[in-house]
């Protein structure tokens, strides 16, 4: 369903501010740094990434997953549930309210016949990533086995429902992209390739928290841009944009851009997991 | 769950039981409609999830509203506005009389939820007077938009019971898998004259092979020239070539011209000629539209 963004929940309900966001994580503030926090959350979108391509899902899908993980963090402590346990849940509900999103889809007539194999074979592929898939990628933050089942996630999923109040329909930046580049001419591929990248980078920010998909993919197109040297000034004043909103988001990228440099995930993360703060109880199997 | 105290079952929808119950506090009355979790691998069921984030998305007059998602214990409970009754109790209530201004009104409210869903690329697919909705105040809304209907429009629902064929298009009828917004079109045609003839239904077909033989009678057998594609469908079968031998006025007696116009244009094989909700709304028919408020 790719209808009105103004009247949808997406943006009546789940646009947030800054403060809003700060206020909200302030528990897990007390535990860990802004920065710190920043790195769980890239690693967690990394997970739910590779497992949405493990599945061979769209990135919309995807993308839709992490949203769903944001939302849910940013009304709730880390303590609330594992996100080893609720980035799953992200792409299990993901792939099932995507699927029928849109009007047209004959590629999930097959999907629908999986389905009830479906999360079976979810379970078994989180502990396939666990212990070989990613083993160069992942393996070195958690050196037990995957240690959830069917039944968490199966519970995992009505909280996650509660909590993001069943607004399900997220609005990405990709479909804006596309009319973008389509706009600045024909011969874009090259942009319009590392300008969705860069969306893609942009999963690991608060960015889907904070501002209308549209602006991101303006954000991205910019960022792009100036990675490849293209001089589209006129072409965006022409857009009829806050400039200030644009900023931001382009600075958001940069710093996430400025934290990747200087961060080793494979060295800080096991300390990271270590020190998030958890739930009480461990899942018993 | 406590909120709500429990009347009676009013039915049993595409994947659970739907009742009738009060809120405790503000005394509204609403429906509950519980999402069975029986088939436990899929979790939720993706017809609920359906459901519950297209009317999260879609708040019209016309649409029924989902107040709220319950969760207790491994259950999830809808709460929807409750209405009194749908379209097809209201027709057993009429002992075949209707008056054309109500025909009018509830067409109109019917054209007028379609747009609304339209215009966010939401098809409603499984429309039929049992899904639509009819309050005290003679207001319409659409409802249940749960049938898991992207994987293509199942032949049975979770109970087993058929689904009916009569408001389905010729080009579905042939398998045609890629749907859009024709469909509803046509559904509305066929519950325009059913309206028109106090709860008559105009196509009430048995079979795959009878429905379109009723509507070729009707309409006339499309021909390569009427509808170029309809021989590459999937489930395409050659019919006899009927000639239109009957006119509307025969199937809807009771209909003025202007009425036959529209139908004649909801009413239309080769989908890519249906009108749209949009347009039928300012079709001249609907001039001297009178919303009632009884």
């Amino acid at each position: 369903m790719a209808g009105n963004f103004w009247q949808s929940s997406h943006y009546q309900q789940w646009i947030l501010d800054k403060q809003d966001l700060v206020r909200e994580r302030q528990l897990d503030l007390q535990i860990l740094s802004e920065e710190e926090y920043q790195k769980i959350g890239i690693f967690f979108s990394n997970f739910i990434q590779i497992l949405g391509e493990q599945l061979k899902l769209k990135q919309q899908v995807i993308a839709t997953a992490t949203v769903y993980f944001k939302r849910f963090y940013a009304r709730n402590s880390l303590k609330c549930i594992d996100p080893l346990l609720l980035s799953p849940t992200c792409v299990f509900l993901a792939s099932k309210v995507e699927e029928f999103g849109v009007i047209s889809n004959s590629r999930l007539i097959t999907t629908c016949q999986t389905v009830c194999m479906y999360l079976f074979y979810f379970i078994v592929l989180c502990c396939i990533l666990h212990f070989f898939v990613v083993k160069n990628k992942l393996n070195y933050a958690y050196t037990q086995e995957f240690p959830y089942r069917t039944n968490h996630i199966l519970e995992c999923e009505f909280y996650l429902l509660e909590n993001l109040d069943c607004c399900l329909i997220v609005f990405q930046p990709y479909r804006p992209l596309l009319q973008l580049v389509q706009d600045i001419g024909q011969h874009e591929d090259q942009l319009l390739a590392l300008a969705w990248r860069v969306v893609n980078d942009s999963l690991r920010t608060d960015l889907s928290l904070l501002y209308p998909p549209y602006q991101i993919a303006i954000g991205c197109l910019q960022i792009a841009c100036v990675i490849m040297q293209k001089d589209l000034k006129s072409w965006f004043a022409e857009l009829n944009v806050d400039i200030d909103k644009i900023q931001e988001i382009s600075r958001y990228i940069i710093n996430l851009f400025e934290l990747w440099k200087s961060y080793d995930e494979k060295k800080d993360i096991q300390g990271l997991l270590n020190k998030m703060p958890k739930p009480k109880l461990q899942p018993t199997r | 769950m406590q909120k709500y105290e429990k009347l009676d079952k009013i039915g049993e929808g595409t994947y659970g039981t739907v009742f009738k119950a009060k809120n405790r506090e503000t005394l509204e009355i609403v429906a509950l409609k519980r999402v069975r979790l029986d088939d436990d691998d899929e979790g939720v069921p993706s017809s609920a999830l359906r459901e519950i984030c297209l009317l999260k998305e879609l708040k019209h007059k016309n649409i029924v509203r989902l107040y709220d998602v319950l969760h207790s214990d491994k259950k999830l409970v809808l709460v929807f506005e409750h209405c009194d009754q749908d379209l097809k109790k209201y027709f057993d209530s009429l002992n075949g009389e209707i008056d054309p201004n109500v025909v009018k009104s509830f067409m109109y409210q019917l054209l007028r939820g379609l747009a609304f869903c339209h215009s966010h690329n939401v098809l409603h697919r499984d429309l039929k007077p049992q899904n639509l909705l009819i309050n005290k105040n003679g207001e319409l809304k659409l409802a249940d938009f749960g049938l898991a209907r992207a994987f293509g429009i199942p032949v049975k629902c979770y109970s087993a019971e058929v689904v009916t064929l009569w408001y389905r298009p010729p080009d579905v009828l042939f398998g045609a898998k890629l749907y859009t917004t024709s469909i509803d079109m046509w559904s509305a045609g066929c519950i325009f004259a059913e309206l028109a003839n106090a709860g008559r239904p105009l196509f009430p077909g048995s079979d795959v092979d009878d429905q379109l033989k009723r509507i070729f009678k009707l309409l006339g057998t499309p021909t390569d020239e009427t509808w170029p594609n309809m021989t590459t469908l999937p489930d395409f079968k050659p019919m006899p070539m009927y000639q239109p031998n009957m006119t509307l006025v025969q199937v809807v007696p009771k209909s003025t011209t202007k009425m036959r116009d529209l139908l004649q244009r909801l009413l239309v094989c080769n989908p890519s000629h249906r009108i749209s909700a949009e347009q039928a709304m300012s079709h001249i028919y609907f001039a001297d539209i009178n919303l009632l408020p009884k």
